[in-house]
């Protein structure tokens, strides 16, 4: 198996959803590519050291994905199959929001817009330690509906935290219907840009496209923070969720646990 | 007692390079030495306090050592989400900084007066509350803080009120972290009163004016010494508690939790009512209204020692 394949990764997440019978499925789903292409050739971490002090950071500030976040932190053999197993059950420690006393995982988020503002100070401490880590941080589209999000963004550009990299996973949806019903968001990409940062639009399913963009905001140390907008569909990968934002709150049954699963091996497949 | 503050932040960011200060827009000339001192230890991170505590949490998490400031309307009370969050989930080494808590912006109004911090953040788990009475207190208080790998919350009230020790503090680091209380004036025991921040000066007041009371100062909200407050307590008839705090969950109420299942006693809580300032005025003027000056303060302490 290749690591942090997307429908491995997809996989497992529906494997947690179903037998922890909990949501956001269709959260997880979008940013599956862009977390699978972060980890696989990106985020430079010591596999034998989740606290390893030169790592690159990786704050997942859209805390309800996190599944998407626990497949590649097995994967790495950071949390084990049997954690994975019993995800969500009585006394364990993968919660449905992202908590920091897991290895690998940054910041505790969940309540939204907060890990913008924590990745800004772990790019600070970089840039004040002149070491060359980057630090990523995932944000959902509704998420920069919340305003320590332009907080954060005016204080990335007036501190040139030019190892700072925001990832928007623009599926186009929040909790209560899409983004443009409940408080629209305008250009993302001309606003972060209007915030002094560089920012490019990207299909967050096209690892080719997300790959180049990392690469490309690694690379550019011009003093300006960078924005990557990737444009995803909630739910992506199994052709019944995908859209349809019921599946931020719908649990699986066995009938639709099944037929994700084909759907996501086919696609498996076709990758082979 | 300012200028023990800044005097002791000086002190941490020359001790230690990887001491920063955090100011959302506030301290002018606080911090004139600080700048002076140690430019690039300084962050102004703008008008933006909940971005400010996140950007510590980060900062901590990667091995610095944060000290942020804000009048207390902003930090804690503002930015309690980012402090519980951010800061204290993880236990990250982070010391807030409450400037001018209670009612010491009186002319500016309910936005700028805050008694409520001292009960929004003790019941954070892993905070601890700090709560200077002189510049002695703040001195020591601050050494704690820097020493401590744990948040803290350091309440600076009204700092123009005077000593309360004679001199500087003779106190083991250990002796504060446990939560002591600290004896400002000796008293025939009968009656103790417990005071936090700007009213150990008016407990003592009181005693001057005729109320025969052992006086303890309560630098550590929390923790606070379980022992010695039953030991307090167990000496004393009646325990009276001042604070510049609504009289709901601040230090008050951390005495009644301590000693409620302990040791019978009586005890009168003085402090702010559960309302806001309805009027403009000076602090003075302030502390009538919310009947805490020393003349309103007299009068409900002798009541309560002739009941």
């Amino acid at each position: 198996m290749t690591r942090f394949n997307a429908p491995d990764i997809r996989t497992a997440v529906l494997n947690m959803a179903y037998h922890g019978a909990t949501v956001h499925v269709g959260c997880a789903f979008s940013i599956v590519e862009l977390l699978a292409v972060l980890y696989r050739q990106h985020l430079r971490i010591d596999p034998a050291n989740p606290k390893w002090a030169g790592r690159d950071y990786l704050v997942l500030s859209k805390g309800h994905g996190v599944m998407a976040q626990y497949a590649c932190l097995n994967a790495l053999g950071w949390i084990s199959d049997d954690e994975m197993a019993r995800y969500f059950q009585n006394g364990t420690r993968l919660k449905g929001l992202a908590d920091a006393h897991v290895p690998g995982v940054e910041a505790s988020t969940g309540s939204l817009g907060h890990g913008m503002s924590v990745a800004a100070g772990l790019a600070l401490a970089a840039q004040l330690n002149q070491t060359d880590q980057i630090c990523y941080v995932l944000v959902g589209d509704g998420e920069i509906n919340e305003g320590p999000i332009w907080e954060a963004a005016l204080f990335a550009s007036h501190f040139k935290l030019d190892n700072l990299v925001v990832i928007v996973d623009k599926n186009g949806f929040q909790a209560m219907g899409s983004t443009d019903e409940v408080m629209a968001l305008g250009n993302i990409e001309d606003k972060f840009r209007a915030f002094g940062f560089d920012a490019t639009t990207i299909d967050g399913h096209d690892e080719a496209a997300i790959d180049a963009a990392y690469a490309q905001a690694k690379a550019t140390r011009n003093g300006k923070p960078k924005a990557i907008v990737a444009t995803t569909t909630k739910g992506k990968g199994v052709s019944f969720m995908e859209g349809d934002n019921i599946w931020h709150y719908t649990r699986l049954t066995a009938d639709t646990h099944a037929a994700a699963l084909a759907e996501v091996a086919q696609t498996n497949q076709g990758v082979l | 007692m300012r200028a023990a503050f800044s005097d002791a932040l000086v002190a941490a960011a020359m001790a230690d390079p990887k001491v920063v200060l955090l100011t959302g827009d506030h301290g002018y000339a606080l911090f004139d030495a600080f700048r002076k001192a140690r430019p690039a230890q300084y962050i102004n991170c703008g008008v933006a306090e909940q971005n400010m505590v996140g950007v510590a949490a980060g900062l901590a998490k990667a091995g610095f050592r944060p000290f942020v400031y804000g009048l207390a309307a902003f930090v804690p009370i503002r930015v309690l989400e980012q402090i519980k969050i951010d800061v204290c989930y993880e236990n990250l080494p982070v010391i807030l900084i409450g400037d001018g808590a209670g009612l010491v912006y009186s002319h500016l109004g309910t936005s700028h007066q805050t008694t409520e911090d001292i009960a929004c953040t003790r019941v954070i788990p892993g905070l601890s509350v700090l709560s200077p009475a002189d510049r002695f207190e703040m001195k020591a208080c601050m050494e704690l803080a820097f020493a401590s790998a744990s948040p803290v919350y350091l309440r600076m009230g009204k700092s123009d009120r005077g000593d309360v020790h004679a001199s500087a503090l003779d106190l083991s680091p250990h002796e504060l972290r446990s939560g002591g209380l600290l004896k400002v004036r000796p008293g025939a025991g009968r009656v103790a009163m417990l005071a936090t921040g700007s009213m150990v000066r008016t407990a003592l007041q009181l005693c001057e004016a005729g109320v025969d009371a052992e006086v303890w100062s309560v630098p550590s909200i929390k923790p606070l010494s379980q022992a010695q407050l039953r030991a307090i307590a167990a000496r004393a008839d009646r325990l009276i508690t001042l604070e510049e705090h609504s009289i709901m969950g601040g230090m008050g109420s951390a005495v009644l939790e301590a000693l409620a299942d302990q040791v019978p006693v009586r005890i009168q809580r003085i402090g702010s009512a559960d309302r806001f300032s309805s009027s403009c005025g000076t602090w003075d003027y302030l502390l009538q209204e919310h009947q805490i000056d020393l003349a309103a303060v007299l009068q409900k302490v002798q009541a309560f020692c002739q009941e």
